[in-house]
């Protein structure tokens, strides 16, 4: 480095001597360049914006769903295997249009208690027992025969249903293909229940309702089980009515006992999954009746038979206003 | 919206977000400069022309894997050193201001001299000037890169380095060389 020149003077001064010879220097880059290098760049920008945009609106989705999926997912399940493990101590088998899909969805038949017809024959609601049959306003307006009625004159079953019941039977292990199909029908049950309670008002409204009811034992129709089914499809009118003039009270063990006004038993009252009122209403997001439930005395803290409370539902299912709800009324 | 107050790095930043304005902003900024590194070190125009839209095109391209840790400018005459580099290589035909006469025509009809300025403003004269460029064509090339990195860049010795892939002592001779010439050539044409 012994032949490096030194530093003597201030070497700002040829630097300046360029500087100001490089701005006096007009020549730069054509206009072609220019034009090039800039649209390029707005070409990338405009890409990279709309990129951005749908990388932005797809991680907020799935921020917003990462934990909501799995919750309802599994509270699904677990609601539905709870549903499947009981059910069949209490109801007839049944078939809905989920079990081609799937070999686990159980239907145990029965030689004491008569098979109902199949969903789809009678206009049943998937998913729902056999012997529950939707009431619709409108049916119950044009004098329509109550349930309790059906039930009281129940003609026997064929017994195709049960056959089917039968080749379905022996599924029953719990499996990951149980729970799928546990899942299914408790989706399905949802979309059924509109489904065929609309195919019931046709056939109320057209008379045309000349084939036997389903068998069903007595005592699981009746008001309970339409509480239940306004708590769930939200018909506040209906809870209403129901709530401030109970006709008559079921007792859990199937029995009705008429005349008596127990506003607190008839919301208390479970179906086989042991779901209150309060907790269907939960699980369908009827925030209104819910309300109305706790309002008159639905006890929150009422879990189902798998121990699910409301308030655990309704956070795993992002239900916010309704775990304020039930907060409010004492849930844990 | 882009402010002009904003730094090199922020636009930078901005631009890799999809803020086309942002890049106006920043080659508005530095066109010229990167222009002249080039442009004085390949000689010849219609190489530096291509030289500028690869390296603008680079800066495009990479913005989003952009990381504001280092300043802009000496990422930007990185990309701008490597082109050149990879022009030198691949024995992009190059041209001397003497060979394309009307580029130094050009260039040095353009220079006057500065009425501010101090005891070597007058070498900023049509023919001062002249001398001056002719001598930075005359460097070796390591030379005149590395004093044209630290003029138009306006780089330390330490980035300069960096950006040529060379010890910092040998950054700082090339430079001392480089200076040393240059004022000799300006002496003579005063």
């Amino acid at each position: 480095m012994n032949d490096v020149p030194t530093d003597d003077e201030e070497p700002d001064e040829v630097d300046d001597a360029y500087r100001r010879a490089s701005a006096l220097d007009s020549s730069g880059p054509s206009d072609l360049a220019r034009r090039r290098i800039l649209n390029h760049a707005a070409q990338l920008a405009a890409e990279r914006g709309a990129e951005n945009a749908a990388a932005g609106i797809s991680r907020r989705g799935a921020a917003s769903q990462s934990w909501r999926r799995p919750a309802i997912f599994g509270t699904l399940a677990a609601a539905a295997l709870a549903g499947l493990l009981i059910t069949p101590r209490f109801f007839e088998p049944q078939v809905s249009v989920t079990a081609a899909t799937s070999d686990a969805r159980v239907a145990r038949p029965s030689a004491a208690m008569p098979a109902a017809p199949t969903d789809q024959s009678e206009g049943r609601p998937l998913g729902m027992p056999a012997n529950e049959q939707p009431q619709s306003p409108r049916a119950a307006e044009q004098g329509v025969p109550e349930p309790q009625a059906f039930a009281r004159n129940a003609a026997p079953s064929t017994n195709s249903a049960a056959q089917l019941a039968a080749k379905n039977a022996p599924a029953r292990a719990p499996s990951m293909a149980g729970a799928r199909s546990s899942v299914e029908a408790g989706v399905s049950a949802t979309a059924g229940d509109r489904v065929n309670a609309e195919a019931s008002r046709v056939q109320a409204m057209s008379g045309a309702r000349s084939a036997a009811p389903p068998a069903a034992p007595a005592g699981l129709f009746g008001p309970a089980a339409e509480l239940r089914r306004a708590a769930e499809t939200g018909d506040i009118a209906k809870l209403q009515m129901l709530l401030d003039k109970p006709p008559h009270v079921e007792k859990p063990n199937g029995g009705d006992q008429r005349g008596g006004v127990d506003k607190q038993s008839l919301v208390e009252v479970r179906d086989a999954g042991g779901r209150t009122a309060l907790m269907l209403a939960t699980l369908q997001g009827q925030d209104r009746a819910v309300d109305v439930l706790l309002a008159h005395g639905a006890d929150p803290n009422a879990a189902d038979a798998h121990g699910a409370t409301p308030m655990q539902v309704a956070m795993a299912a992002g239900r916010e206003s309704i775990a304020a709800a039930l907060q409010r009324a004492g849930a844990r | 919206m882009t402010v002009d107050g904003e730094s090199d790095e922020t636009l930078m930043v901005r631009y890799g977000r999809g803020d086309a304005a942002a890049f106006g902003l920043l080659y508005r900024r530095h066109e010229m400069r990167v222009w002249r590194y080039l442009e004085r070190n390949v000689d010849n125009r219609a190489t530096a022309d291509e030289l500028m839209q690869e390296v603008w095109f680079a800066v495009a391209r990479d913005a989003p894997r952009y990381e504001p840790a280092a300043r802009f400018t000496t990422w930007l005459f990185t990309i701008a050193h490597n082109r050149m580099i990879d022009s030198v290589r691949t024995n992009r035909r190059h041209a001397s201001l003497e060979t394309l006469g009307y580029e130094a025509d050009a260039v040095l009809g353009q220079l006057t001299a500065d009425p501010r300025a101090g005891p070597l403003g007058a070498a900023v004269a049509r023919d001062q000037a002249g001398a001056l460029m002719r001598a930075l064509e005359k460097l070796p090339r390591e030379q005149r890169e590395a004093f044209l990195l630290q003029v138009e860049g306006d780089l330390s010795v330490e980035e300069v380095a960096s950006i040529t892939d060379s010890s910092f002592e040998t950054v700082k001779s090339r430079l001392r060389y480089a200076r040393a010439k240059l004022r000799e050539f300006l002496k003579e044409h005063a």
